[in-house]
């Protein structure tokens, strides 16, 4: 079986180098493709047919920039000080290779401080067959690597004026989680069905795994595991239904997952011993679109099993619950308004944390366990592809700070703190 | 007899009634929308629904297997909003959020978007597949109208 695993993500990884080579040797003057087609421009189409049709191919991109600045916890730095780290770029090119085959690939720079690490990503690398597309039914094939596509948010998380606000509800949309969650290497279909009488369905399903990085693997861990982590498979599912003249949508989506940790000793010192995790997700999401009201939510339940690490025997098995509501009002067709709640808690038998604070002895306090967020936000649109946003965030608890499994009490030593961030978002 | 103009009044309100819910929106806009598409696109009528879908980006071939290449204006463009609002009984906003997620997450394409209606108009003229809209009567006495088909819309 791991073997099979590993040869199957080797596949996987060339498939995606190759998509990305292709689309990284192209020349940057196909932007031309965006634009209409005037006698001009016709002629250095024809002229560039030999090597490819510039309609056929679409660039696209976003840059991000603001400020942000959190009291209280070390969410974005360990100092608490105003920060810049809030730094999103991205470059994407889309090639239509035939009627029924096409390449796709996004490269992005970010900068978000503790939140992340920093630096560039493929974001996706993908090649789609549309292997049926008639009036009323679509399918598609994925293969390489693609965005999560199951939860509300989670395929426009990393596009900043395309996801809600500039942070996300974290217990869903965990940034310590993000490099994890946001994708996968692997495949993928998607099925869309539309219909007069009874609207529109969709249907996801995925498979494939993520690299963990060193950073990531401290991050979520322990600054202290030295060792290998990573993550063996990720399957996930998702249903959509849009009843027809119907302003709401619903959805459902399932995830399993296995990661593996790969002690550093004997060769290297290392606290913590070989491990597996086993995590599954569920979500139930519901969204209103109207003229001026709008109205999304998820509710959620996640189930962590760890085998080992702590020490060999070590067992536990743990189920988190929580939700979001988040409403957004156009105040003017520029300017729209967002609140959100948000309510989560890690272990469903111990809402307030104390049986964590007991079982560590005092050594992680209550309030680890659990992550309440009111926030409140702004965002005002100049044009079509440049908007302003501003947000505040009132955060009780520090259950969705990293790391994850062995808490820093050390610097998070306060059950409340606040979050405001600004951020200027251009996009072509 | 009183009873009688009793009627003739209700009917007279229903009269009026009716001519505020049909005519208001026809004489309030002088211009109205017409989708258009390529002189090569065979279909001459599409339900509102196929618009939609078309829109949507969940319906990408013409009925003769041929590709959709679908145009539209900046959102913040007034024909576009009036374009997305009476035709495709859809609200500006909710187009962006599905052409956006596709264009960044990489499941699909979007709409090429181009900056005038003239631009616009151009685009449709020349590009084989292609559909959008434009202001009719025409604002812009240049524009050569039986260059591009008139798509009829039933609902």
């Amino acid at each position: 079986m791991l073997s099979k695993l590993k040869t199957s993500a080797a596949i996987i990884q060339g498939a995606f180098l190759l998509v990305l080579l292709t689309l990284m040797s192209m020349p940057l003057y196909a932007q031309e493709s965006t634009k209409p087609k005037e006698n001009t421009v016709d002629l250095e189409a024809s002229n560039n047919q030999e090597f490819f049709d510039t309609d056929n191919l679409q660039l696209h991109g976003f840059v991000a920039l603001g400020v942000i600045d959190v009291n209280g916890s070390d969410f974005v730095n360990d100092d608490g000080s105003l920060s810049t780290e809030l730094t999103e770029v991205g470059l994407n090119a889309s090639w239509q290779l035939s009627s029924q085959f096409r390449l796709a690939g996004q490269v992005v720079y970010l900068d978000g401080g503790n939140r992340y690490e920093k630096g560039v990503r493929v974001d996706y690398a993908l090649i789609d067959w549309s292997a049926i597309a008639t009036e009323n039914w679509q399918l598609n094939i994925y293969a390489g690597r693609s965005k999560n596509n199951h939860w509300l948010y989670s395929s426009t998380r990393t596009v900043p004026f395309a996801r809600p606000s500039i942070i996300l509800p974290q217990s869903v949309y965990f940034d310590g989680f993000r490099d994890i969650a946001v994708g996968h290497d692997g495949a993928g279909v998607k099925l869309s069905h539309s219909n007069d009488d009874y609207g529109n369905f969709d249907f996801n399903l995925t498979y494939g795994r993520s690299p963990i990085s060193d950073e990531q693997a401290m991050n979520l861990l322990s600054e202290f595991a030295t060792g290998n982590a990573k993550q063996e498979f990720d399957l996930q599912t998702s249903f959509y239904w849009q009843p027809a003249f119907s302003q709401w949508r619903f959805g459902l989506s399932l995830l399993d997952s296995d990661f593996t940790y790969q002690s550093a000793k004997p060769e290297k010192p290392d606290a913590f011993f070989d491990a597996e995790f086993s995590f599954q997700f569920y979500t139930l999401n519901a969204l209103y679109e109207g003229e001026f009201w709008e109205f999304s939510g998820e509710v959620y339940q996640s189930r962590f099993k760890t085998t080992g690490f702590y020490f060999p025997q070590f067992h536990s098995d743990n189920i988190a619950q929580g939700y979001y509501f988040q409403t957004r009002y156009k105040i003017t067709s520029d300017l729209t308004f967002l609140a959100r709640y948000e309510d989560f808690y890690l272990n469903k038998e111990d809402k307030d944390g104390k049986k964590l604070e007991e079982e560590s002895m005092g050594l992680i306090p209550a309030y680890f366990g659990y992550h309440k967020d009111t926030t409140l936000g702004l965002t005002y649109d100049f044009t079509s592809n440049l908007s302003l946003r501003l947000e505040y965030h009132w955060v009780h608890g520090a259950g969705r700070l990293t790391p994850v499994v062995v808490p820093n009490p050390r610097i998070n030593d306060s059950e409340d703190w606040q979050l405001w961030a600004a951020q200027l978002m251009y996009w072509f | 007899m009183g009873l009688l103009s009793y009627k003739d009044r209700t009917i007279k309100k229903l009269i009026l009634l009716s001519f505020l819910i049909i005519g208001i929106p026809i004489a309030s806009s002088a211009y109205a929308v017409e989708v258009i598409a390529h002189i090569s696109v065979k279909d001459s009528t599409l339900s509102t629904s196929q618009l939609k879908r078309i829109y949507t980006m969940r319906q990408l071939r013409w009925s003769d297997n041929s590709t959709i290449k679908v145009f539209v204006l900046p959102s913040q463009h007034e024909l576009h909003q009036r374009f997305s609002k009476e035709r495709l009984q859809v609200f500006p906003y909710q187009l962006n959020r599905i052409w956006h997620k596709l264009t960044y997450s990489g499941l699909g394409v979007a709409p090429t978007i181009v900056k005038t209606p003239e631009a616009l108009f151009n685009a449709i003229k020349s590009t084989p597949g292609a559909i959008g809209y434009i202001d009719t009567p025409s604002q812009d006495n240049n524009l050569d109208e039986g260059a591009v088909n008139v798509i009829k819309i039933e609902n």
